[in-house]
């Protein structure tokens, strides 16, 4: 039995009624609170414990919170998995005021005693994602990233994850595949929970900041809806949405949907994918590409400098070969002239020797000689001919005279004369003789 | 008197189509000399292009946090500035 306490006198002046002993005071205020009526509330659940003979947790939500409790027998008899009542999870709760008066050795406590819970299901989670991307839509949000330019060989990626997942992992696959080897920014930041949002919309946001980032991939791992729903908050989606840099979404599995899926510019199934939509070209491919378009240009460009250089040097012949050609035709007019000039001084020659016979021929006619005569006088007269000096030049001879025009016929005569003329039958030419030329 | 705006830098992907075009154009052999000769200098420039920018993401994957880019960054601006 515990000993009755001694009650202390009241305080000077004070017109409170009292001192009243603790313990009835707060068993009188439990008592209070128990009368309070009991109702239904909903909310997050936050920093579940479990204790031997209690749980504890907080509800929250944006307005304010409450400390909850409830049996453990009671907790365990709902059965449900672990994991289930995460911080963060919407559950309904049904029970009423209720307080710990303490002891001498132990803290009072205040709760919402819990009597009955309902997790809030997937149902109201979607029913609020509908809501939520309708409002987007109606506002035009889901666009904007869809007109960006997504290049196909960016230089520098931005990927927001979380540092200990498995998306990271993921990412780097995709993108070794690739055989992209550029420059990769991590923006690390929760990926589930209250605290995810905010800090996922601050690490884009500080990512397009930079202007050193070309696309932005955004990976998380599958998970229930209420693991992924920080993916559908209003903010971070707008940010998203109205962002200058193309947002890559991949968040949970093929079969779930969250609202960055919409507004971003290109939502993938897997980490590994959204990395190779990040690089749609295979860098390994692209080099044999281009060293291929290099080669075949390469082939056109030499095909085109053998081609001009073919007309270069036929063009420039031209021109030497037609002088060579008028070179010739000029030539055989020169020896067709001299033969012409030979021709004719011959021609002439006979003319004039033919001449000569002829007059012979009629001065022996009006001599009146005989026939005999005249034949012989005939035959003197071709035997003249054939004795013209000028026909014995023509064979090769030469006359020769001295400086008065008279015929040097021999030797002896040549040395007296020292200057002859040396006539053949195309011209004349002059000549010394030696004093020393005696040869015979 | 201001001059006119320089010409955007060529993405890669413009890149790669217009050198596609080109080759097209010369495998067609409708081109004549000149042009040919001005494709394939035009296509050589245009290679150079392609071949610096996958040179760029070929050196060897670069990875750095947000801070340590911005980070980078302040300092280029602060030695520039």
């Amino acid at each position: 039995m515990p000993e009755p306490e001694i009650r202390p006198a009241g305080i000077d002046g004070s017109e409170l009624p009292g001192p009243y002993a603790v313990g009835r005071y707060a068993a009188g205020l439990r008592e209070f609170l128990r009368e309070r009526p009991r109702v239904q509330l909903f909310g997050e659940i936050w920093n579940l414990r479990l204790s031997r003979a209690k749980v504890y947790l907080e509800l929250r939500d944006a307005d304010g919170a409450l400390p909850c409790s409830m049996w453990r027998t009671d907790f365990d008899a709902l059965g449900l998995g672990a994991g289930v009542l995460c911080d963060g999870a919407q559950i309904v709760v049904g029970g009423g005021l209720d307080y710990y008066t303490g002891t001498r050795t132990s803290s009072p406590s205040f709760s919402f005693a819990i009597a009955e819970l309902r997790v809030a299901g997937e149902g109201d989670l979607l029913a609020q994602l509908d809501r939520l991307r309708k409002t987007l839509d109606a506002a035009g949000l889901f666009a904007p990233q869809k007109r960006l330019r997504r290049p196909a060989l960016p230089r520098t990626i931005g990927v927001v994850t979380g540092e200990g997942g498995k998306a990271r992992d993921d990412v780097l696959a995709g993108l070794r595949r690739r055989g992209w080897q550029g420059r990769l920014v991590w923006a690390f930041a929760p990926v589930q929970d209250r605290h995810a949002a905010p800090r996922i919309t601050a690490a884009l946001q500080d990512l397009a900041a930079t202007g050193e980032v070309d696309v932005i991939v955004v990976a998380r791992g599958g998970g229930s809806l209420a693991d992924l729903f920080c993916f559908c908050d209003e903010t971070l989606c707008r940010t998203v949405a109205l962002l200058g840099v193309p947002v890559i979404a991949s968040v949970g599995h093929h079969t779930d949907r969250t609202l960055i899926d919409d507004v971003a510019a290109l939502s993938c199934s897997t980490p590994t994918h959204a990395a190779e939509s990040a690089v749609p070209v295979h860098c390994t491919d692209a080099r044999a590409d281009v060293i291929g378009l290099a080669r075949r240009l390469d082939v056109h460009g030499r095909r085109a400098l053998l081609h001009r250089a073919q007309t270069l040097s036929r063009l420039a012949r031209a021109p030497g070969e037609h002088v060579a050609g008028e070179r010739r035709r000029l030539h055989q007019r020169l020896r067709e002239i001299r033969a012409a000039g030979r021709r004719r001084i011959v021609a002439d020659e006979r003319a004039r020797t033919a001449r000569r016979a002829l007059v012979l021929d009629r001065k022996a006619a009006a001599a009146g000689r005989d026939a005999r005569g005249a034949t012989r006088l005939s035959a003197l007269a071709l035997a003249l001919a054939a004795h013209d000096p000028e026909r014995t030049l023509e064979r090769g001879y030469a006359l020769v005279t001295d400086g008065a025009g008279e015929l040097v016929t021999s030797a002896a005569a040549a040395r007296r004369a020292s200057d002859v003329r040396l006539r053949f039958a195309d011209a004349a030419v002059d000549a010394t003789i030696r004093a020393d030329d005696d040869r015979a | 008197m201001t001059e006119p705006d320089a010409a955007p830098p060529l993405s890669y992907e413009a890149a790669t189509a217009r050198l596609e075009e080109i080759i097209k154009r010369l495998d067609s052999g409708d081109a004549g000399l000149r042009e040919t000769l001005e494709l394939c200098r035009e296509g050589r420039t245009l290679v150079e292009l392609c071949a610096a920018e996958l040179e760029a993401v070929g050196r060897g994957l670069e990875e750095l946090r947000l801070d340590e880019l911005v980070a980078r960054l302040q300092a280029g601006a602060g030695a520039a500035g």
